[in-house]
């Protein structure tokens, strides 16, 4: 700050040129002072619409929300028992009949193939009992 | 856990500044302009010698309030003077930094103009229009012009060691600060400014 009682210590060049400093403010011309006076405005706006980070937070309160919401929703689909979807002891028997169901081994037989025997049987019994007794 | 029906108006509390609150800041703005009206003019005028352009100045002079209101305005207002003439004077840095290398850019292209940095300044521009005593300003003019010449002249921190004391009439400590450095180089600072220009100026110019 200003040190008025150090002036006396002061050399004579240290106050002249403190006195030419100031007498070249007080000169500046009024586009420059305007320029400065609109500069302040703009800073004080600045300060103004500053304000601290827990008033900022409002901003992303809509984002905030619909992330909590997608992640209540996700944890109560996975979490329910109608839909859980992960493999249980329970859905093991299924899986078997449809694999037993499926399966091409010799001992199991071929369903496609036992089918045609059927029909065939069927077909053979018909024309048998349309043809009468046999002579 | 707060009733339901409460928490709207904690958000109306958080949204709309409370009477007292809105009073604080109100009175901060009020202490803020003041203390940059107080500076504006001064910090022009330093940074006007420093860049030797009044746009330029003006322009850094600007960044450094809007730096200041944003960033630091929350802080005492003792601090805010060599907040503020710190950031100015590395706006001025970085400003005469950038000038350096478009200088140098410019060397290699063919054509390339006169730096207008050079170019001799009016001594009548820094006179007011319309004074009284014309003779008086004129003479006070062409001291100005040759004492910024000698500025000018100094090391850069020689430079902002003598305007920030002298000029701004920071303290030792203030202006420690605002330059970055340590109390005993703003002294050794100062007191090679001050014998540098009393060789170039004399005691009395």
């Amino acid at each position: 700050m200003n040190e008025p009682t150090q002036d006396a210590a002061r050399s004579a060049l240290e106050l002249r040129s403190r006195e030419l400093f100031e007498g070249s403010v007080e000169g500046l011309d009024m586009r420059v002072r305007s320029r400065l006076t609109q500069a302040r405005h703009a800073a004080l706006d600045a300060a103004a619409r500053r304000r601290p980070w827990f008033f900022q937070m409002r901003v992303w309160t809509p984002a905030a929300g619909v992330t909590a919401a997608a992640l209540l929703g996700a944890a109560l689909w996975f979490g329910s028992p109608a839909g859980n979807h992960a493999m249980t002891a329970a859905d093991q028997p299924s899986l078997e009949d449809l694999d037993m169901v499926a399966s091409t081994d010799e001992g199991s037989g071929d369903a496609m193939e036992m089918l045609q025997n059927d029909l065939d049987f069927y077909d053979f019994a018909d024309k048998a009992a349309n043809s009468g007794p046999a002579a | 856990m707060p009733p339901f029906d409460t928490l709207p108006h904690a958000w109306m509390v958080w949204d709309v500044p409370a009477p007292a609150r809105r009073g604080a800041v109100l009175e901060q703005t009020r202490e803020l302009d003041k203390f940059l009206a107080e500076v504006e003019r001064r910090a022009f005028r330093m940074a006007q010698v420093a860049l030797r352009d009044a746009d330029d100045a003006l322009d850094v002079v600007q960044d450094a309030m809007l730096k200041l209101a944003r960033n630091y305005s929350s802080k005492p207002s003792a601090e805010w003077r060599p907040l503020f003439y710190r950031i100015l004077k590395n706006g001025i840095r970085d400003l005469q930094r950038r000038r350096t290398v478009r200088k140098k850019f410019m060397v290699w292209l063919p054509g390339s103009k006169e730096d207008p940095d050079n170019e001799a300044q009016d001594p009548l521009d820094g006179v007011a229009d319309g004074g009284p005593d014309v003779p008086e300003l004129l003479m006070q003019a062409q001291a100005m012009q040759k004492l910024e010449g000698s500025l000018r002249a100094l090391p850069a921190r020689q430079r902002e060691a003598f305007m920030l004391r002298n000029f701004e009439g920071l303290d030792v400590a203030e202006t420690a600060k605002a330059m970055g450095c340590s109390e005993g180089s703003v002294k050794t600072h100062y007191s090679r400014a001050v014998h540098a220009l009393r060789e170039q100026l004399g005691e009395v110019w």
